[in-house]
C-alpha cells in the first residue's frame, strides 16, 4: 500500500515532463533569469564582499562626504516620489472624476513622458528655467540656480509620475461607483467621500506608486548627470566610479549601498500590489461614475492639471526648437545642420545600431514576459513565485548595478572544468573590446531583463481576468499546453501583449544607466551619444537626437499596433461568454 | 485513438484531498468515490455545494490528479493521462467559449487541434451546427450570441469531436428557467441520439431526475446513493436523500409485523406495508418516509385530525402545510377540487395513500 502511493507521487511528478516543451520552456526560462539576472546581482554583491570591498564599506559609510551622498540620494528620492505620486494623483483624478475639457488632451500629456529619451527633459528644463532660462532670465530677469535638488526633484518627478497616473487611474476607474452613490445616498459629501471612501481605498495604489517612483528615483543617471550639480547622488558617485577611475570594486560597494533600501522598498511595494487586489474585487463598475462639477473644486484642479501638462508642452517643444535652431537661446537661426549631424554623420550608426537591438529585445522581451505571466499565472510548480520575484529583480535593481553586475560576470569567458572534456566555454566574452558581437548580446540580454517585468505584471494582470475554463475548454478538445498557449491565452491576453511591447521598445531605446558601462567602439547607442552631446554643451545635437529617438518610438508603436492591433482587441470581454 | 471506441469509465475508490496553504488541514474533496458508469448511459452527479461533484468530474477530465485510487475508460488506466489525452470534452458552466473565435472556428477547434482535413472539418462542423439549429451563426462572435445560442455553441463543439465521455458542470445554471426546461429537453434527446456516455453534474434535482439514467447523490466527497432516478426518489437509502431529492416527511412508526423483506408498520392510525433492506424486530420504531402526495387530508372525524396552517392553491394541485402535534407536515393534492380545499385555520382528517410509505432504520 505505501509502495503504491510513492508510485503515484512519482506518476504525478512526471506528469510535468509529459509535455516537453512547457517543460523545456520552463528550464529555459529559468536559466535565462538566473544567468542575465541574479548572476550579475549576485557577483556585484560579492564583488563588494572582497577584502578590499569590506574596507571601502568601512570608510563610506564613516566619511562625511558619502554619508552626504546617501542622504542626499534618499532626500531626493522621498521628494520625488511624493511629488510624483501627487501629480500622478491630480492628473488621474481629473480624468477620471472631474467634469472639466481638454480630457483627451491631459491624458496624452500624461502619457508622454514614456518615452523620453534621458537628458532630454533635464536639459530643457535647464534652457527654460536655469541661470541663462528663457523664462527664469528671458521673462524674469532672475539668475536663477536651478542646479541641485530643487532642479533635480523637478526633472524627476516630470520623467516618473507617470507610473503613478496609470496605476492610480485604474484604480479609480475599477471603484465601484455604486460606492460613492451609497455614500451620497447616505448623506455624505463629495469632500467627504473623497476623504472617506476615495483616498482610503486608493491607498494601496498610492503606497505602491510612491514606492515605485522611488526606486526609478534614486536609481536615475541621466537626470543627476545634467541638472545634479553639486548635489552628489550614489548613482552619479558609481558612474564616476567606474568611469573616471576604474574602480569596479568602489562601484561594487557603494551599488550594495544603494541596492538595500531599493530592494527593501521593491519588497513593501510587492506587499502593498498584493492588497491591492483586494480593492479590485470590489467588482466590476456599475454605471458611470459620477463627476465633480462643482466650479469651485473643478476650475481650479483644471487650472492645476493644465499648467503640468503644458510644462510638458513647453519642455517638448523646446526640445523640438532646440533641435532645429543654431544654438538655442543665444542664436536662433533656423537649421537642418543638427540633424545632417545625427542622419548623415556620426549619428547614423547609432541610429541604426540601437534600433536593431532594441527591435531585436522587444519581442524576445514581449513574448517571455507573457511566458512567463502564463506560467506563474496557471501552473503549479515549485518556486513558482521565487521565479516571479526574480523576474521582477530586473526592473527594481537599479540599472547601474546591472550593468556593473554584467561587467564583472560577462567580461570573460564563464568557463567551467569538466572531468573528461576539459575546459568548456559555458557562455564566452559578451561585454567589453573583443567580445562577440562588439557587446550587443549584453546589452540585448539588459534590454529584455529590463523590460520583462512590465510585460510580466500586465500579463499576470490580463490573465487573472481571464476565466480559466477557457483554457481548460481548449485543454479538454485536445489541446496542449503549447497549441493551449498560442491559440487561446495569447490571443485573449492581446492587449497586455501590445504594451509590453511597446513598453518594452521605449525603454530600450530611451534606458541609458544600465548599458552605459556595457557599449563598445562597435556598438554606438544613440542615449550614449546623446550623453556625449550633452556634456559637451551641443545642445542642438542632443536634442536632434531626442527628436528622432522619439520618432522612432511612434513609428514602432504604428507598427505594433498594426501588427498586434488592440483597438478593438483591447476593448473586448474576455469572460467565457456573456 | 486505436482503441476501441465505447467510453466504458470506472472509478475504483477515488480519493482527492486538498491541502490547505498554511494549515495542515486536509479538504477531503472526494473520499472513497467509486462508480461504474456504463458505455452510452447518462449519470448525473447530485448534492448540495460542496459535496465535491465538481472535483469528481475534474478528476474524470484529468483537470485534477487523484490523491489515490484510480480511474479506467474502457479498461486502461488513465488516472494520471493529461486532460488533453483523455478523448473527453467537456461542457463548461461558463461555456468558456473562446471569445476571440467566430462560432464555427470556436466549434472548429477541437478538429482543428486534431489535424481533421479541411474539407472533413467543414462538413462536421456544419452537421454540428445543424444538430444544435445555429445554422447561420457561424460567423458570429460569442459576444453576439444570446445565452441560450452561446450554450449550444458549448455543446456543438464537445460534440464534435465525438469524445467518448462527454462531461457537464452544471451547464444550465446560467440560463433563465424557461431557456434551462428547453435545453434541458434537447440534451435529453441529443443524448439519447447520439448514445455518448455522459457525466452530468448539477445541484438541481429536477435536471437530474429527467436527464439521467442513474443518479449518483454526493455527500461530503462521498457517495450516498445510486440508482434510477425512481428508485432513488421512491426508494432512498437515508435521510439525507430523502431529504435532498424532493420533499419527505419523516414520521415515527412501529413494527407490526415481519415477514421476510416485507414489514407492516402502524402510523397516523393506520396500518402500511412497505419492502425493506433491514431486518427490524416487531416493536420497534422505524422512520417512514412520507413524500407530500403520500398523504391526503379528508373531513373524516374518525381519522387523526391535523391543523391546516398554510394551503397554497398552485392551480394543478394544492399544497398544505400542516401540523400534528409538534410536527409540521407538509402536504401535495394533486388535482383538487374547489370545494374540497381546507380553509387555514380548519382542522382535517389525515390520510395514507396505500403503498407510498418508505421505511428507513433510522
Ligand atoms: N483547489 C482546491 N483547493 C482546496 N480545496 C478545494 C479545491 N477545490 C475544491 N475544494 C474544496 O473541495 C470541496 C468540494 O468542492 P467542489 O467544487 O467539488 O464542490 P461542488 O460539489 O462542485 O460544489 P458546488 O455545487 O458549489 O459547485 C469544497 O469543500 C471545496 O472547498
Ligand atoms: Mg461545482
Amino acid at each position: 500500500m505505501r509502495r503504491l502511493t510513492r508510485i503515484r507521487q512519482i506518476a504525478e511528478f512526471w506528469r510535468i515532463f509529459q509535455d516537453p516543451v512547457l517543460f523545456i520552456g520552463l528550464v529555459l526560462v529559468v536559466i535565462f533569469i538566473a544567468v542575465a539576472v541574479l548572476a550579475p546581482i549576485y557577483k556585484m554583491v560579492e564583488e563588494s564582499r572582497t577584502e578590499k570591498g569590506q574596507e571601502l564599506f568601512d570608510r563610506y559609510l564613516t566619511s562625511p562626504v558619502y554619508q552626504t551622498i546617501i542622504e542626499n540620494t534618499m532626500r531626493m528620492g522621498l521628494i520625488t516620489a511624493a511629488l510624483g505620486t501627487a501629480l500622478g494623483f491630480l492628473l488621474a483624478y481629473v480624468q477620471v472624476k472631474v467634469a472639466v475639457p481638454f480630457k483627451r488632451f491631459m491624458h496624452i500629456m500624461a502619457l508622454v513622458p514614456i518615452i523620453s529619451p534621458p537628458f532630454a527633459v533635464a536639459t530643457a528644463v535647464l534652457l527654460l528655467f536655469g541661470r541663462n532660462g528663457m523664462i527664469t532670465r528671458g521673462w524674469f530677469g532672475v539668475r536663477y540656480d536651478i542646479y541641485g535638488l530643487d532642479g533635480l526633484s523637478l526633472v524627476i518627478t516630470l520623467s516618473y509620475f507617470t507610473v503613478a497616473y496609470l496605476n492610480l487611474k485604474g484604480m479609480m476607474l475599477a471603484l465601484d461607483p455604486a460606492l460613492d452613490e451609497a455614500a451620497t445616498n447616505l448623506g455624505a459629501s463629495k469632500w467627504h467621500i473623497f476623504r472617506t471612501i476615495t483616498v482610503p481605498m486608493l491607498i494601496p495604489g498610492i503606497a505602491g506608486s510612491f514606492l515605485l517612483i522611488f526606486v526609478e528615483a534614486v536609481a536615475d543617471l541621466g537626470n543627476p548627470l545634467v541638472m545634479g550639480g553639486n548635489y552628489e547622488v550614489l548613482a552619479t558617485r558609481i558612474y564616476v566610479s567606474i568611469v573616471g577611475l576604474y574602480n569596479t570594486t568602489a562601484a561594487a560597494v557603494l551599488s550594495v549601498i544603494l541596492l538595500v533600501p531599493t530592494l527593501v522598498v521593491f519588497m513593501i511595494q510587492r506587499y502593498w500590489v498584493s492588497r491591492a487586489s483586494v480593492v479590485s474585487i470590489t467588482g466590476k463598475p456599475s454605471g458611470t461614475p459620477q463627476q465633480i462639477t462643482h466650479p469651485l473644486v473643478r476650475w481650479p484642479l483644471f487650472a492645476l492639471a493644465m499648467s503640468v501638462c503644458l510644462l510638458i508642452v513647453l519642455i517638448y517643444g523646446v526640445i523640438i526648437a532646440g533641435s532645429l535652431v543654431k544654438v538655442i537661446n543665444v542664436n536662433n537661426e533656423f537649421t537642418l545642420d543638427h540633424f545632417d549631424f545625427v542622419i548623415n554623420g556620426y549619428g547614423a550608426a547609432a541610429m541604426e545600431d540601437t534600433t536593431k537591438l532594441a527591435a531585436i529585445a522587444t519581442p524576445i522581451a514581449g513574448i517571455l514576459g507573457m511566458l512567463i505571466a502564463f506560467l506563474v499565472a496557471r501552473k503549479k510548480f515549485l518556486g513558482r513565485s521565487a521565479l516571479d520575484f526574480a523576474t521582477m529583480l530586473g526592473i527594481a535593481v537599479p540599472g547601474t548595478i546591472i550593468g556593473i553586475g554584467y561587467l564583472l560576470v560577462f567580461n570573460r569567458p564563464n568557463v567551467i572544468d569538466l572531468p573528461l572534456l576539459g575546459n568548456v566555454t559555458l557562455i564566452p566574452k559578451l561585454t567589453g573590446g573583443r567580445a562577440i558581437g562588439g557587446g550587443s548580446i549584453a546589452i540585448i540580454m539588459v534590454y529584455v531583463i529590463r523590460s520583462v517585468p512590465a510585460a510580466l505584471r500586465t500579463g499576470v494582470a490580463a490573465l487573472s481576468q481571464l476565466d480559466p475554463a477557457i483554457e481548460e475548454a481548449s485543454v479538454s478538445l485536445g489541446a496542449g499546453n503549447v497549441g493551449t498557449f498560442w491559440r487561446v491565452t495569447l490571443p485573449l491576453i492581446r492587449p497586455a501583449f501590445f504594451s509590453g511591447l511597446v513598453y518594452a521598445f521605449a525603454r530600450s531605446m530611451t534606458t541609458i544607466s544600465a548599458i552605459i558601462f556595457l557599449t563598445t567602439p562597435r556598438t554606438r547607442i544613440m542615449t550614449q551619444q546623446i550623453l556625449n552631446e550633452v556634456e559637451n554643451g551641443r545642445y542642438g545635437n542632443a536634442f536632434a537626437y531626442c527628436v528622432i529617438l522619439i520618432l522612432i518610438v511612434l513609428t514602432a508603436i504604428v507598427i505594433l499596433s498594426a501588427a498586434v492591433g488592440t483597438s478593438s482587441g483591447a476593448e473586448r470581454t474576455v469572460e467565457g461568454g456573456a | 485513438m486505436s482503441e476501441t471506441r465505447t467510453g466504458r469509465l470506472v472509478l475504483d475508490n477515488v480519493c482527492k484531498f486538498f491541502t490547505q496553504r498554511g494549515g495542515q488541514a486536509e479538504v477531503r474533496a472526494v473520499d472513497g468515490v467509486s462508480l461504474d458508469i456504463q458505455e452510452g448511459e447518462f449519470l448525473t452527479l447530485l448534492g448540495p455545494s460542496g459535496c465535491g461533484k465538481t472535483t469528481t468530474l475534474r478528476l474524470i477530465s484529468g483537470f485534477e490528479m487523484p490523491t489515490s485510487g484510480m480511474i479506467r475508460l474502457d479498461d486502461n488506466d488513465i488516472s494520471f493521462r493529461p486532460p488533453n489525452k483523455r478523448d473527453m470534452a467537456m461542457v463548461f458552466q461558463s461555456y468558456a467559449l473562446f471569445p476571440h473565435m467566430t462560432v464555427f472556428n470556436n466549434v472548429a477547434y477541437g478538429l482543428r487541434v486534431h489535424h481533421v482535413s479541411r474539407a472533413e472539418t467543414h462538413e462536421r462542423v456544419e452537421n454540428a451546427l445543424d444538430l444544435m439549429s445555429l445554422t447561420g451563426l457561424a460567423g458570429r462572435r460569442p459576444n453576439e450570441l444570446s445565452g441560450g445560442q452561446q450554450q449550444r455553441v458549448a455543446l456543438a463543439r464537445a460534440l464534435v469531436v465525438e469524445p467518448r465521455v462527454l462531461l457537464f458542470d452544471e451547464p444550465l445554471s446560467n440560463l433563465d428557467a424557461k431557456l434551462r426546461v428547453q435545453m434541458r429537453s434537447e440534451i435529453h434527446k441529443l443524448q439519447r441520439r447520439l448514445n455518448i456516455t455522459s457525466v452530468y453534474v448539477t445541484h438541481d434535482q429536477v435536471e437530474a431526475m429527467s436527464l439521467s439514467d442513474r443518479i449518483v447523490v454526493m455527500n461530503q466527497g462521498r457517495v450516498e446513493q445510486i440508482g434510477s432516478p425512481v428508485e432513488i426518489y421512491r426508494r432512498p437509502v437515508s435521510r439525507f436523500v430523502a431529504d435532498f431529492i424532493g420533499r419527505a416527511n419523516f414520521l415515527e412508526a412501529t413494527v407490526l409485523s415481519v415477514e421476510g423483506e416485507r414489514v407492516t408498520v402502524r402510523l397516523l392510525g393506520q396500518t402500511a406495508t412497505a419492502n425493506v433492506n433491514f431486518k427490524p424486530q416487531v416493536g420497534d420504531t422505524v422512520i417512514a418516509v412520507l413524500r407530500p402526495e403520500a398523504l391526503v387530508l379528508r373531513a373524516d372525524a374518525t381519522l387523526e385530525q391535523c391543523m391546516v396552517d398554510q394551503a397554497m392553491y398552485l392551480g394543478s394541485a394544492v399544497e398544505y402545510i400542516v401540523s400534528l402535534g409538534d410536527q409540521r407536515l407538509v402536504i401535495m393534492e394533486t388535482d383538487p377540487r374547489e370545494e374540497n380545499v381546507f380553509a387555514e385555520g380548519s382542522t382535517a382528517g389525515i390520510s395514507l395513500i396505500p403503498d407510498s410509505v418508505h421505511l428507513l432504520a433510522e
